[in-house]
């Protein structure tokens, strides 16, 4: 079944993303033709996972607000070259990750970690949390941040191209496709990178890992 | 064993959604939208930079990259070696007159009368004319007479522009100094040397002179010729101004002579054929 599922993530874009692209063209339009308040209506739906994306590249809250601003202003300024060839959040994911590549490229030596909290509204992080913390018996805070640790040190270790796809694919839920045109390359080339970021994730979160 | 199996399994992927879960609070966005909107309004307000237009039209052209770096490179080789052939085919040496007067040199003698007028004319498009005087030019039908301060001392070698005909100040001013000249030697010399001086200024700095000219023997010879000569008639001190005057003879006007081709001589007799 989970297999079934992966390759279906993995699939060309499903017709529920069809029908989201299709609105969402309907707004771009819009904006193109001079109903610049429609553009609030993109900045409220994609938000969140630009966010997301940029804060797992970045590991850091204040940059990723940031950068994702960033992003939405270089959107709203290029909206008139946007012609439709792909989707507006294909497209919009890759203002978002060319800006955050640019400044991971330039602050390669400065890195400050800040953590946004856990929510505990998803149920499969709050049963792994809760898994692993019967299982040390320790603080469920102090576990969870020790964890969140973990992680972003293990996501720092890879690189760029490396973190991007597992973030774009693991955290945000993207299909190879999708990753491919947004990274403007093969989706052979997703397919290696993400094969080659989780043998290093699993190597690096291996204390935390049961089988 | 039991213990293992009721383990609930925690992968990898279990744990990267750990974190997606990281998101951040209400209250973020609401800040988030405040300075989104500050930094729209500073971008509409903001004047564009003005190469914006040149980003805009690279990125149409951007298709185009490889056809227009080849067509570029295609012009910039043409026009490279359009150039390079223009310099290669430029006239290095252009002979100006068809015809080249060799003036006898007047320090030579105290009187230009003295001198063996050497009159040759020839079909060929260049032609040496030795002047008897300075106020007589030896103009044949074939050569056309010239007018320069060399000449009208009947000393140096100059290769001008022929006008048509000799102008009636020429004339008077040759006359009068011919009759200088005759009456007072000394004048002659110094006139000579200026001459001679002037000579070897052009000849260092005019190009032209700079050139080596294949016609090297024939100066040799020309200038052996001209030494046996006045030894013959003149004597040791003769033989001396005339080394002098054949160094005024221009390496032009010796690459202009290749239609000398050759100089005997006999005794007191100098014959040259062409």
């Amino acid at each position: 079944m989970d297999a079934v599922k992966t390759l279906g993530k993995t699939l060309v874009a499903s017709p529920e993303r069809q029908v989201e692209a299709d609105s969402d063209m309907d707004i771009v339009r819009r904006v193109q033709g001079g109903e610049v308040g429609s553009f609030d209506q993109l900045v409220l739906k994609y938000r969140g996972r630009v966010y997301s994306v940029v804060y797992n590249l970045t590991s850091n809250r204040e940059d990723a607000s940031d950068l994702t601003q960033e992003a939405f202003i270089k959107a709203f300024q290029s909206i008139n070259r946007f012609q439709g060839q792909s989707s507006f959040f294909t497209w919009l994911y890759r203002i978002a990750v060319n800006s955050t590549l640019t400044h991971l490229r330039k602050n390669r030596l400065r890195t400050f970690f800040s953590f946004e909290k856990v929510g505990e509204d998803d149920k499969v992080s709050a049963e792994v949390i809760a898994a692993l913390t019967d299982e040390t018996g320790a603080d469920r805070e102090t576990f969870v941040h020790e964890l969140q640790e973990k992680l972003n040190e293990a996501m720092q270790k890879l690189s760029i191209p490396h973190r991007t796809v597992i973030t774009l694919f693991e955290i945000d839920g993207l299909s190879h496709q999708e990753i491919a045109e947004i990274m403007n390359c093969s989706v052979g080339t997703v397919r290696s990178r993400l094969h080659y970021a989780k043998q290093l994730l699993q190597a690096e979160l291996q204390p935390y890992i049961r089988r | 064993m039991n213990e293992n199996s009721h383990k609930p399994k925690v992968t990898l992927e279990d744990l990267l959604r750990v974190k997606r879960a990281e998101q951040p609070p209400a209250e973020f966005w609401a800040e988030f939208e405040r300075g989104l909107r500050t930094k729209q309004l500073a971008a509409i307000i903001e004047p564009r930079p003005w190469w914006a237009p040149f980003i805009k039209i690279s990125t149409r052209m951007s298709r185009y990259q490889v056809p227009v770096g080849a067509a570029a490179i295609l012009a910039i080789t043409f026009l490279t070696v359009r150039e390079y052939r223009t310099v290669e085919l430029a006239p290095v040496y252009e002979p100006v007159a068809s015809s080249i007067n060799v003036a006898a040199p007047a320090a030579v003698s105290a009187t230009p009368s003295r001198l063996a007028p050497v009159s040759v004319t020839s079909s060929a498009p260049q032609a040496v004319v030795a002047e008897e005087t300075a106020a007589v030019p030896a103009a044949s039908a074939t050569t056309a007479p010239r007018v320069s301060t060399a000449d009208l001392v009947g000393t140096s070698s100059h290769v001008a522009p022929a006008p048509a005909k000799l102008t009636p100040s020429a004339r008077y001013i040759a006359e009068n100094l011919a009759a200088a000249q005759a009456a007072d030697p000394e004048l002659d010399q110094m006139l000579g040397r200026t001459i001679h001086n002037f000579d070897n200024h052009s000849a260092r700095t005019e190009p032209l002179a700079q050139v080596s000219v294949p016609g090297e023997s024939r100066r040799s010879r020309l200038l052996a010729g001209n030494a046996l000569m006045a030894s013959a008639s003149l004597g040791d001190s003769t033989l001396r101004t005339d080394e002098r005057s054949s160094r005024r003879l221009s390496e032009r006007r010796l690459a202009e002579s290749d239609a000398v081709s050759h100089i005997e001589l006999s005794g007191d007799r100098f014959s040259m054929k062409f």
